[in-house]
């Protein structure tokens, strides 16, 4: 069957826009199925009425009337004229009506096929796209740090006032524009555009890229980016929101900090090292016996120097993360392991805890003496392990150093430089409050306990405990 | 018997350093800074080792610099840095491929083991 074969009537019937043919005074001769549906009304209502006296006139609209009356006379026709109004048995509704002029066989009046379209639903939801618009550009505009807004093909939707004032660019200038192509290409970066990409299709937030640059009108800037994926609920479109900080004060402050804490450094390791050069000095003038007295002096004085570094590198602010201290500890550790200790590990497992600064020496001269013991002693064949662990127990913090070497069998006889490192020990253990935990003869290894007092505190934790 | 060039711009350090490689045998030659340095590393002194520290004066990363030109000027020079500061990464990526850093303060037993290790490679 092929379509002329259907029937005009089925079409009418069938199509889901309300139809309604009046005669050239506009009366109505008839209307189809979707007219009746849609305005809950009948034939007998309707046919034969006046379009303008349906229902509560509704229709009686001076606008549309000069349309309407212009169709058959001058062949026009209606197109796209939108009523909103209060209809009596369907409540407020947005219609778009068309018509124009038809002809039956025979009939040289002429008739007017006047469709009805029920928008209401469309212009509500593009209304509501507006409002939602308008409130994501006011928030945008509210912002302080400038951003823009992407489409899925990174042109840009719209930037935020923050943006146009800081950049020195209008509106127009930036939309339908790809963020590459602004100012002097500052942001056209391979490995920017490469995470830009990946934005959208995979989810995935671009969390602090760094990019440093000249920008015309700001001088030398340094911008930290933040992209994330932005979706309306129902909608399937989805967009990208840029979002540049301006982080130049804050990167000026950290390199001067950094460069202050160099020179410091520079200077507090340059006088260890007069102090090592003299015992050095006075170590080469003294006799033979005395001399290993003089190397563990240098030794302990290194230790400080590396404690010193490990601080710088492991501080949060105003504490120190233990977790990462005592790795940085091991890590320094392993490092000076050579030749026939070569095959000792040293292993950390330390909960997420901060110490106070002022604590971090003592305590990193404490894991170090008890640490260099164990790889002094523990090891006559070169081999073994060694564990640095700290764990909150109850309100005190345990440290363990243990060894799986020969163990300490003759603890009593102990010879005068590891007595002196025993001695030491235990002023700082005094010195940070502690107390050591008497271990159990074991017949392998050395496990040494040390509880301290909450001079640790769990990340966040306003506790300081004073000394 | 190698010939070491010290470059270190405090004195007593860098007397010290003199001291503790000449202890191990070896001769030296001193510079306080890195156009000092560049005079012997010019001149026809033989020269087995550079040894320098790597903040020079006012040159954070003055030690890198002379590195980078001695090796330029001799490359079979061998190099061990020495530094206050922390080497970072950043750091390391300026020395001379295949170098160490010896950092402060060091002993005369590291500074003459680091010496007998770069020597005999």
């Amino acid at each position: 069957m092929a379509v002329s074969d259907i029937a005009a009537s089925d079409i009418v019937e069938t199509v889901p826009s309300a139809l309604i043919i009046l005669d050239r005074n506009l009366n109505i001769t008839s209307a189809n199925r979707a007219f009746y549906q849609t305005f809950r009304t009948s034939a007998d209502e309707t046919e034969g009425c006046l379009i303008y006296d349906l229902g509560n006139r509704q229709w009686d609209i001076p606008a549309l009337r000069t349309l309407l009356e212009s169709v058959i006379p001058h062949r026009a026709s209606v197109e796209g004229f939108e009523v909103e109004h209060d209809f009596p048995t369907i409540g407020r509704r947005t219609m778009l009506v068309n018509a124009r002029k038809i002809f039956r066989p025979g009939d040289h009046d002429g008739f007017i096929l006047l469709a009805i379209e029920d928008v209401s639903e469309e212009r509500a939801a593009r209304k509501e796209s507006k409002r939602n618009w308008q409130l994501t550009q006011s928030i945008v505009d509210t912002i302080r740090d400038p951003l823009v807004v992407l489409e899925n093909d990174m042109t840009i939707v719209t930037a935020s006032k923050a943006f146009l004032t800081m950049f020195g660019i209008t509106a127009a200038e930036t939309h339908g524009r790809r963020v590459s192509e602004l100012g002097q290409h500052q942001w056209d970066v391979p490995a920017l555009r490469h995470l830009l990409e990946k934005v959208l299709p995979e989810n995935k937030p671009i969390e602090s890229f760094e990019i440093e640059d000249d920008f015309p009108g700001l001088g030398r800037r340094v911008f930290n980016l933040n992209a994330r994926k932005v979706s309306q609920p129902g909608n399937n479109a989805h967009r990208m929101l840029l979002v540049f900080e301006d982080i130049t004060d804050r990167k000026q402050r950290e390199r001067d900090v950094l460069s202050l804490t160099n020179e410091i450094s520079h200077r507090i390791k340059n006088n260890l090292q007069v102090i090592v050069g003299l015992i050095a000095y006075e170590a080469k003038w003294t006799a033979a016996p005395c001399v290993q007295g003089y190397k563990a002096m240098q030794a302990r004085i290194g230790a400080i120097a590396q404690l010193y570094d490990l601080i710088s590198q492991s501080s949060r602010g105003r504490t120190v993360a233990v977790d990462s201290y005592l790795r940085e500890i091991a890590k320094a550790m392993s490092a000076s392991l050579i030749g026939n200790m070569s095959g000792i590990d040293i292993e950390v497992k330390g909960e997420p805890l901060e110490i106070d600064p002022d604590r971090a020496v003592p305590f990193g001269l404490l894991v170090n003496e008890l640490a260099t013991n164990a790889i002094k002693h523990a090891f006559p064949h070169g081999t073994g392990h060694i564990m640095l662990c700290v764990e909150q127990v109850g309100d005190q913090i345990e440290l363990i150093v243990a060894d799986d070497g020969v163990g300490m069998k003759d603890k009593g006889s102990a010879k005068v430089p590891e007595k002196r490192g025993s001695d030491y020990v235990a002023i700082f253990v005094r010195q940070l409050g502690g107390t050591i935990v008497p271990s159990k003869q074991e017949p392998t290894g050395t496990t040494v306990r040390i509880r301290l007092p909450l001079l640790l505190v769990p990340p966040g934790g306003a506790e300081r405990v004073a000394a | 018997m190698a010939v070491i060039l010290i470059v270190e711009d405090e004195v007593f350090i860098r007397e010290m350093a003199e001291m503790m490689i000449q202890d191990s045998g070896h001769h030296t030659l001193s510079a306080s800074d890195v156009d000092e340095a560049l005079s012997f590393l010019r001149s026809a002194q033989h020269i087995d080792a550079l040894f320098t520290d790597i903040y020079l004066k006012t040159l954070v990363l003055g030690g890198c610099d002379l590195a980078r030109q001695a090796i330029k000027l001799r490359p079979k020079l061998r190099v061990l840095y020495t530094t206050g500061n922390y080497v970072n990464d950043k750091m390391k990526a300026l020395f001379v491929e295949g170098t160490q850093c010896l950092p402060k303060p060091y002993t005369q037993y590291q500074l003459q083991g680091c010496f007998a290790a770069l020597l005999a490679a």
